[in-house]
């Protein structure tokens, strides 16, 4: 059986990142990262070993970025105190935050496989996450990576 | 210009302290009292005026079949919606989250269709059933008043279901249409980045 707690423990960090990649605002990825181990939690007796557990938890994850817009609706950006948003302890690294910028501005599914990648998650595993094939995972990353790389250096990093 | 760029390593720096998981845990029982909360609401709340409706047809025991075919129109039309609330409520907690984003976007389409046809056509029978079985339960007790003021209690309801089905109704429906359009155009933009 697993134990809820480890889970908990391993993938805390790569969920959040995957959201924060996801949105680039570190309060909407924690309460995204918070949905996704509610759900994690809910359904964790169902799970089967039909896939590994890092799967399992990952599709959970990006399935529910994904969801994101039917949210982001209920809560509008622009309802919240804009001081609230100026804060952001989580990066101060202007390059960390850069590219977290740069990820969250690609369209969504490149979203989800870069910072799959980023995880380093093997990209068999990547694409059966996303429901893809391997081959077409391989030649996205390197398109996404190439982007990356173009804006950073665009940008002087 | 650094082209080496080692993105692994500055993606892993972004951190977050985790919450701690009772927070997390009180937030799982906040969220699922919420929703039963407003479950139950809406459920007892016609189903208080379900009982009500067939109160008033023990005490008063209508006479006439009309209205007893009304007051079945009536309850009939607050049990259909009952049902598809209800059941539209577990089409969402189902959602198969587990499965792969291809297969998830494609469900999510697919229960997002269903839930434009059921908003638009559940609220067309609700509206047809219950005006008519309003009317039809209306008639034992305006036949038994003088004619003129039967005939304007029926033209008042009359007026009143005509703005309820040429005002409040399609403004309704295209609410909820506009909502669920959005959201399907977007799951479809994204399903088609899978292509």
């Amino acid at each position: 059986m697993v134990n809820f707690e480890e889970l908990y423990k391993t993938y805390w960090q790569k969920i959040f990142r995957l959201c924060m990649g996801y949105v680039n605002d570190a309060d909407i990825a924690k309460d995204m990262a918070q949905e996704t181990f509610i759900i994690v939690w809910e359904q964790l007796p169902k799970f089967r070993n039909e896939s590994s557990i890092s799967t399992w938890i990952f599709r959970i994850a990006t399935n529910n970025c994904l969801r994101q817009i039917e949210k982001q609706k209920r809560f509008p950006k622009s309802e919240m105190p804009i001081n609230l948003e100026e804060e952001k302890p989580e990066s101060q690294e202007p390059q960390i935050q850069f590219l977290y910028q740069c990820i969250s501005e690609l369209p969504e599914m490149d979203r989800v496989i870069i910072s799959l990648e980023l995880e380093n998650i093997k990209q068999a595993e990547i694409a059966n996450i996303v429901g893809l094939s391997d081959a077409n995972i391989r030649v996205r990353i390197h398109r996404i990576k190439e982007k990356l790389t173009q804006k950073f250096a665009s940008h002087e990093y | 210009m650094n082209t080496n760029i080692n993105f692994n390593e500055l993606w892993a720096k972004q951190t977050s302290p985790p919450p701690n998981t009772e927070n997390l845990l009180v937030q799982v029982k906040k969220l699922k009292k919420a929703n039963l909360r407003k479950l139950l609401l809406t459920n007892i709340l016609l189903l208080a005026t379900s009982i009500f409706i067939i109160l008033i047809w023990v005490k008063y025991q209508p006479q006439f079949i009309s209205t007893k075919i009304g007051i079945i129109l009536i309850i009939l039309a607050m049990t259909i919606f009952l049902f598809v609330y209800n059941k539209s409520y577990s089409l969402f907690k189902n959602g198969k989250n587990w499965q792969s984003n291809k297969d998830y976007l494609k469900d999510l389409l697919a229960i997002k269709a269903k839930q434009q046809f059921m908003q638009s056509t559940l609220l067309n029978l609700y509206f047809i059933l219950l005006s008519t079985g309003l009317a039809l339960y209306m008639y034992e007790y305006t036949s038994r008043m003088k004619p003129l003021i039967g005939i304007l209690a029926y033209v008042i309801t009359a007026l009143w279901i005509l703005f309820n089905w040429f005002y409040i109704r399609p403004k309704q429906i295209n609410k909820q249409q506009s909502e669920v359009n959005n959201l399907i155009n977007k799951f479809e933009a994204i399903t088609k980045q899978l292509e």
